[in-house]
């Protein structure tokens, strides 16, 4: 998840360092539109997010929708597929392996093929995202029920349990931690790829990312990023802590 | 009573697994199923709970057959306890224990009550115990829960497969000791299933041992060591039959009876127990140094047994068994 982090991060001054050298070969003058000269560094950079703090608002709240609605619909559809294909393992393969191409699919070119689809705006954006966000929840749950010690599963059942109560009461209970942890890394792609959404009109801080690249503000951009990482690691954080508090105690001791 | 009639079970693969078993098992006995991997031994158990379900022929338990009944229903009136102990790691000792009792809606202070006097009865302290996850507890404390957790609703009928299999040859002696101990207090139908013959001489009452998915022999041990029934019985005791010979027979099969008259002193330091073991006598007449030591059965003398004489005996016992081979 640090690892993700990271890259967005790289990504975004590798974008802000694109403008600025582009806008210095160009002669112009780096730093916001309209705003003369060039301010240093960090304090460009906050008044910059100040004075755009209305837009800058209304695209996070836009990015943390877009990401929260394709991972709840992502959580609910992966973690039951995952159960499912558990008791349907012949299945197992196909969908996986489905999933697993369906994530190699540049994701531009996947928030593309939706528009024919589904139009533009939020309904294609969450669809994507929630594609993008289903492999490592869906194999993360497969994994986690599938590698439960069979002992259990088959003293559970010899000593009276409902398919129901041992699904329930062992193999969900000894599979939040590696579910968690599939969770976690979904929602960091999620953060990732929504900065790619305003492409097909769905807003999000991607669209002030977009308007630095254009305009060549460097620090625009990195007025867009540096919210994106921000919430990234926000929700990655957010996550490992619901990781610490839904795994039953004793499965933290086996560590 | 379990009762076992010409009990069949084919799987799908074809495998034989049980072939026409006839079999009963008294209220109160220990009965070990013996066998060699691919016996049936433990198929044959896990007919009884429905684990597995008969190909052919019926079990009875208490004259209700096991298929006329709720399946879940049954399984929550009878202990499992298994080799690799399945201890649910999520869950503490206490919940673990508690697991059945809580799936028959007992109330929490009767649960909590009765997980305080198990833990006692498997030799964990309670208060120690009690909250410890089962990442935190050795082989043995896990087995000892294990068996706990089995006994927990207080069934009639235990079956348990190879418990102490996968236990240190120590732990697992004294897990042996403590489980006659705890049988003779509780007095469960048990049904017990072991590879190890020596293991089955020790705890059963009475031996099924199984090839093939066949019944070979149901006896008690000794009858089983003194008397085999088939040339695969002889072949499976093989080498171990004189040792056996001397852990099944008896004292009080070989014994002087007390002659009427004696006058019977107090009950000394060193002396025989009636029911025990000619291997046992050995060793007491080595630690003693006596060369006749008197026999007493419930603290009342009931004959004696002099040092030849269990050596006359043993050396015969010896031959005879050579002799057999």
């Amino acid at each position: 998840m640090i690892m993700l982090s990271l890259l967005l991060v790289s990504a975004g001054v590798g974008a802000a360092a694109a403008a600025k050298a582009q806008s210095q070969i160009g002669g112009e003058s780096s730093g916001l539109t309209g705003n003369p000269g060039r301010g240093n560094g960090l304090k460009a950079l906050f008044s910059v997010m100040y004075e755009r703090r209305r837009p800058l608002q209304r695209q996070l709240v836009e990015h943390i929708q877009l990401t929260l609605f394709a991972m709840g619909l992502a959580v609910l559809a992966g973690v039951s597929t995952g159960i499912i294909l558990t008791r349907a393992k012949k299945l197992a393969a196909p969908i996986l392996g489905l999933a697993s191409i369906i994530q190699t699919i540049p994701s531009l070119a996947l928030l593309a093929l939706m528009i024919p689809l589904l139009g533009i705006g939020l309904a294609p954006a969450v669809a994507a995202l929630f594609l993008y966000a289903l492999l490592p929840i869906m194999r993360n749950t497969y994994t986690a029920v599938d590698e439960v010690d069979p002992a259990v599963i088959e003293v559970g059942r010899g000593m009276g349990m409902t398919e129901r109560q041992i699904l329930v009461k062992v193999e969900i209970p000894l599979c939040v931690p590696v579910v968690m942890a599939g969770i976690r890394t979904s929602t960091v792609i999620c953060v990732g790829i929504a900065t790619l959404c305003t492409f097909i009109g769905a807003g999000g801080l991607g669209t002030m990312i977009m308007e630095g690249m254009q305009t060549r503000g460097s620090v625009l951009i990195l007025a867009g990023v540096i919210p994106a990482i921000i919430l990234a690691l926000a929700l990655d954080g957010l996550m490992a802590l619901m990781q610490r508090i839904l795994t039953p105690t004793g499965l933290k001791l086996q560590r | 009573m379990i009762r076992f009639d010409r009990v069949s079970k084919t799987f799908p693969n074809g495998a034989k697994a049980v072939r026409d078993l006839c079999l009963e098992v008294q209220d109160g006995e220990t009965l070990v199923l013996l066998g060699t991997s691919g016996s049936g031994k433990t198929t044959t158990m896990k007919m009884v709970n429905r684990l597995i379900e008969p190909t052919r022929g019926r079990i009875f338990i208490d004259n209700t057959d096991v298929m006329d009944q709720d399946p879940i229903g049954l399984r929550r009136k009878i202990g499992y306890a298994i080799q690799h102990i399945g201890l649910f790691p999520h869950m503490t000792v206490a919940e673990n224990i508690a697991v059945v009792p809580k799936l028959l809606n007992w109330p929490p202070n009767r649960i909590e009550q009765r997980t305080g006097l198990l833990l006692e009865m498997v030799g964990l302290d309670s208060a120690e115990f009690k909250g410890r996850f089962p990442a935190q507890l050795s082989g043995g404390q896990k087995q000892r829960v294990g068996v706990a957790r089995a006994i927990a609703a207080d069934p009639p009928i235990v079956l348990m497969d190879e418990p102490f299999g996968a236990l240190d040859p120590l732990t697992r002696e004294r897990l042996q000791d403590e489980f006659m101990e705890l049988q003779a207090q509780i007095k469960k139908t048990i049904i017990f299933v072991t590879h190890d013959v020596f293991e089955a001489v020790k705890l059963a009452d009475r031996i099924a041992l199984l090839d093939g998915g066949k019944l070979q022999q149901l006896a008690t041990p000794v009858e089983l060591v003194e008397n085999p029934a088939s040339e695969f019985v002889v072949r499976f005791l093989g080498q171990r039959r004189f040792h056996l010979s001397l852990l099944t027979r008896r004292v009080d099969s070989i014994m002087e009876s007390e002659k009427v008259g004696d006058v019977k002193p107090e009950k000394p330091s060193a002396f025989l127990q009636a029911a025990g073991s000619l291997l046992d006598a050995l060793y007491r007449f080595k630690t003693s140094g006596r060369k006749e030591l008197m026999v007493y059965r419930n603290d009342k003398c009931c004959g004696s047994l002099s040092k030849k004489r269990l050596l006359d005996n043993i050396t015969m016992t010896l031959e005879e068994v050579g002799r057999k081979q």
